[in-house]
């Protein structure tokens, strides 16, 4: 086993990147994002990496749009100001079937709003954001040893859909320092039949977002959502705490699913039994694990007015067992706070 | 085994880096170790404070209660006074803080960290003073844990002043 090391969330998921063959990182700093660039700044010379600052997060966006199409691995990091420049970029990399992986790490809105923790986002990330039918597939970490596992796990899973994948962090979680263990160094070489490489010796490759015709564009719909059909039947992953035994699920994901291990052990030191259910994809979001607890109560927790939770409603067979509640402006709950909204909530 | 600290103050005190000395100190003994910090917008005289977790198990980043607090400026002493565990302890650094708390279910430690680091040559030095408060309160990480990461992290030319700091914080209570 690797030695592991004291690090932050944010420089976490760079220096995985790094070690996973991301060479190409474009991007515009926003705190509580900020990190990773600077890390890939500061590893550049050293480390043969390609950084550019761009002047906005549309070009940064762009570029990463541009590296992606020749087979690379690029990334980009952003906030939710920026991720809603960025979103013009998003639709057209996900017609064009783009891996390009985008960390947004996520602080409160709407507009410029604060720098801590929020989960706002949600609607905007998994929903898609820009416009027309399309998906990228979304990863929540919920700890710094996460941030560095998806740093290699979400360029795997771009590359195996070629589709772009997003990274949902918050402000509680990419400035987190905790102890991790880091993923060995990698080169990467992909000869991808779909690149634009040059094409000497051998027919062109077209990478394009445009079908002329009604028919061939509703072709190209389908071909599509056959692939994200496919991704959301073989890729909806979560994990669960002692939810077998449980009255209560707490649904939760990225930092306020560690609130909640903690608030669960409050729960049941009091004699409310709880679980929880983490979706560690938020989209394809994991409606499988609701379909093994028909008959639980399920209580889900964000720092948003309400988002997820609309998710849980479509996933559940009951909707009126969920019951919501979230924070807004950056504030976190403590665990006990959640505690005392359970014992509300769950006992006579 | 659990340690659960809250470290706040105004950007520039040295909260956050008094954090991470603790969370090294303790990762090096196979603990898993949180530190979760918060400042704001501010370039200069912000609030900057940080919640540190050291424990077996990976739990909540976020402190309900906390075994130590340690408020470095008055503000942080109104916010963080009552979030103190019952028989934890408050630390309060009294070169800038002239409230006193009515808890009587709590330690409560007055130290002026400015005056001590400045008896011993360095102004600068007195977070390392404060430090030597906090560490006094924990079973998980000992003193010579933290000289340990102190003689690893400093420069070596600053080692000797904050080695002294920390030890004169750590002796201050019997």
């Amino acid at each position: 086993m690797a030695e592991k090391v004291f690090m932050q969330g944010n420089e976490a998921f760079a220096e995985s990147a790094i070690r996973s063959g991301c060479k190409y990182f474009f991007g515009y700093p926003i705190t509580p994002s900020s990190e990773l660039p600077e890390y890939y700044a500061k590893k550049a010379p050293t480390e043969d990496l390609v950084f550019v600052q761009a002047e906005t997060e549309v070009s940064a966006f762009n570029m990463i749009a541009g590296v992606a199409a020749t087979g690379k691995r690029a990334m980009t990091a952003t906030s939710g100001p920026g991720f809603s420049l960025g979103c013009e970029a998003m639709s057209y990399m996900a017609a064009a079937g783009l891996p390009a992986v985008v960390v947004d790490v996520m602080r409160p809105g709407p507009a410029d709003g604060d720098i801590l923790a929020a989960q706002g986002d949600y609607f905007q990330i998994v929903k898609g954001g820009g416009h027309g039918d399309y998906y990228t597939i979304v990863l929540a970490p919920y700890s710094v040893q996460e941030m560095s596992d998806f740093g290699r796990l979400s360029f795997e899973l771009a590359e195996k859909y070629r589709n772009p994948v997003v990274v949902a962090s918050d402000g509680m979680l990419s400035k987190m320092m905790e102890n991790v263990e880091l993923p060995e160094k990698i080169e990467v070489e992909n000869n991808f039949d779909w690149a634009i490489t040059g094409a000497k010796g051998r027919e062109h490759n077209v990478i394009t977002t445009c079908a002329l015709g009604p028919e061939q564009w509703e072709q190209f719909n389908l071909d599509l959502q056959a692939k994200f059909n496919l991704i959301q039947e073989n890729e909806q992953r979560w994990e669960e705490f002692q939810t077998e035994d449980a009255d209560v699920i707490i649904v939760a994901y990225g930092s306020v699913a560690r609130i909640a291990l903690t608030a669960i052990k409050i729960a049941r030191e009091n004699g409310i039994k709880v679980g929880m259910i983490r979706p560690i994809t938020l989209w394809p979001f994991p409606k499988k694990a609701f379909d093994k607890y028909p008959d639980k109560d399920y209580f889900v927790v964000e720092l948003s007015a309400g988002q997820m939770v609309e998710d849980v409603k479509l996933s559940v067979k009951d909707k009126e067992r969920v019951e919501f509640y979230g924070r807004l402006g950056g504030i976190s709950p403590t665990p006990q706070e959640l505690f005392e909204k359970m014992k509300e909530l769950y006992t006579k | 085994m659990k340690s659960e600290m809250i470290f706040s103050g105004i950007g520039g005190q040295g909260t956050i880096l008094m954090g991470k000395l603790v969370c090294t100190a303790a990762a090096a003994k196979g603990m898993n170790v949180t530190l979760a910090p918060a400042y704001g917008q501010e370039k200069r005289g912000g609030r900057a404070s940080c919640q540190v977790v050291l424990s077996k198990e990976i739990g909540s980043p976020v402190i309900s209660e906390a075994d130590t607090i340690l408020v470095m400026d008055e503000e942080s002493f109104k916010d963080y006074e009552k979030k103190v565990k019952a028989g934890g302890t408050l630390i309060i650094n009294s070169s800038m803080i002239s409230l006193t708390t009515a808890r009587t279910d709590i330690n409560v430690v007055e130290m002026p960290f400015t005056e001590i680091a400045t008896n011993l040559g360095s102004a600068r030095s007195s977070n390392m003073v404060a430090l030597g408060a906090v560490v006094k309160t924990l079973d998980i990480v000992t003193l010579e844990d933290v000289k340990e990461v102190l003689r690893k992290k400093m420069k070596p030319q600053l080692v000797d002043v904050n080695l002294k700091a920390l030890e004169a914080g750590y002796n201050f209570t019997k």
